[in-house]
């Protein structure tokens, strides 16, 4: 009886354990997503993308290709609500390695505070959305940006 | 003794660590990406969610949204008969670009105002969805009752397929599914290629080709994306191979060339295709999609 209130026990605590490997609810994939795509009300949702940022000592970019289709006005809504430090968005018609790409779009102009932001892009063929990170003094913190695709 | 005692703790132990890493059920994996904290620079590991380049891929509704507009007939024989549904619970890769055909065939009945003909997509969906764990994005909110309700309402229908498709594309990326999200979407995009190619064949409508040419136009990205899982399942090489032939077809037209080579962007209504051009493709993408389906 001892040995099996021994072995319960010690199932209780990794269990325990375990349960506490699931991190917090700062960044909730699921909350961030449908409040994105809450914002792209009248277009319809179309897809949907959780970027993981991390902080290091030097300033990064972090960018994800978007295929579009040419005839088709969309939103962009961006959920930068789970970043401990602000990140600028740009948006560019060429990816971060091509020389003479024309920025569509920054963030900016819409205040780098501001944790909802969206745009309107059309007559592109794809964009690539580059998430401009700041440096940091110690360590490396961790985040994420999330973004929704809505069409018309 | 003292050995003995300790056995059936430590199988205790790895048996639930073991539950919960296991990849074949969704709804039991952790969130991982929950975190917003203060890391330590050496434990970061190089995954794709690390890498500085990522592609966020269109959905199934929005490609037969866009060919709907082309103004291609329905045609009842194209989709891929729900019968073949039982068929697919063999591998991850066949679940999943199973999955994305028939999300395709799913939509392509919609916008076609098939009312049946979508129920019984939508139910083909599910059934290879739930031979991927994804019950929990189709059993939610009411939504069989919903559909129902508005099966003759095609904007309802729309923003009911789309949040399953949200839902689904949430599942995958808690259980760290990133290449079965990816596989998905090549299902859907080789169904669609065949679609517009069958229709294109049968109708020899100039905007039908140019919904077919714009599609294409995907290839790049949908081998970017392939590549970058490649090791993830073993199908994925061989459909790599193929996909490489829709691609080097489609670069091969001449007029797509010369605008290429004058750096601008093309106008797909404007290009002029050669019917041995259009066969090359035309035969890639039929091999390409009866591989997926058969």
């Amino acid at each position: 009886m001892k040995k099996l209130s021994k072995h319960l026990l010690f199932f209780s605590i990794v269990v325990s354990f375990l349960s506490f490997q699931t991190g917090d609810v700062l960044c909730d994939p699921k909350v961030l997503k449908e409040k994105a795509k809450d914002m792209l009300d009248p277009y319809k949702y179309d897809s949907s993308e959780l970027t993981r940022i991390i902080y290091k000592k030097k300033e990064s970019v972090k960018e994800v290709e978007v295929p579009l289709f040419i005839g088709e006005k969309y939103r962009f809504c961006f959920n930068m609500e789970a970043l401990p430090k602000a990140v600028e968005i740009q948006i560019y018609n060429k990816d971060k390695d091509s020389k003479n790409r024309k920025l569509l779009f920054s963030s900016k102009s819409a205040g780098l505070d501001k944790k909802e932001i969206q745009c309107e892009i059309s007559k592109s063929r794809h964009v690539f959305v580059d998430y401009v990170v700041p440096p940091v003094e110690t360590g490396s913190y961790m985040g994420c940006a999330v973004f929704a695709v809505g069409y018309k | 003794m003292r050995m003995k005692s300790l056995i059936v703790p430590v199988a205790l132990f790895f048996m639930v660590l073991i539950s919960c890493n296991g990849s074949s059920d969704v709804q039991k994996e952790s969130d991982e990406v929950n975190d917003s904290t203060l890391v330590d620079s050496d434990s970061i590991n190089v995954s794709e969610e690390d890498s500085d380049v990522s592609y966020n891929l269109p959905s199934a509704l929005q490609i037969a949204y866009v060919f709907g507009k082309s103004g291609a007939i329905y045609n009842s024989t194209l989709p891929n008969n729900v019968k073949n549904a039982v068929n697919y619970d063999i591998s991850d890769y066949k679940r999943a670009t199973n999955f994305g055909v028939y999300s395709t065939d799913l939509a392509y009945c919609l916008f076609n105002k098939k009312h049946q003909e979508t129920k019984d997509y939508l139910k083909a969906t599910k059934e290879v969805g739930a031979f991927l764990g994804l019950n929990q994005a189709f059993e939610s909110d009411n939504f069989a009752q919903r559909f129902e309700k508005n099966i003759s309402n095609e904007d309802s229908l729309v923003k009911i397929v789309s949040s399953i498709e949200l839902k689904t594309d949430l599942l995958f990326e808690q259980n760290k599914q990133k290449h079965i999200a990816v596989l998905t979407f090549v299902g859907a995009w080789v169904e669609s290629l065949y679609l517009a190619n069958e229709a294109y064949s049968k109708e020899k409508n100039k905007k039908i080709l140019a919904s077919l040419l714009e599609q294409l136009s995907f290839s790049e990205i949908v081998l970017k994306a392939l590549n970058y899982h490649k090791t993830s399942e073993p199908e994925i090489g061989a459909l790599i191979s193929e996909i490489e032939k829709i691609k080097s077809g489609y670069e091969a037209i001449a007029s797509l060339k010369a605008v290429n080579e004058k750096n601008e962007e093309p106008d797909f209504e404007a290009l002029s295709v050669s019917e041995d051009e259009l066969k090359i493709i035309s035969q890639s993408i039929q091999l390409v999609r009866q591989n997926i389906v058969k």
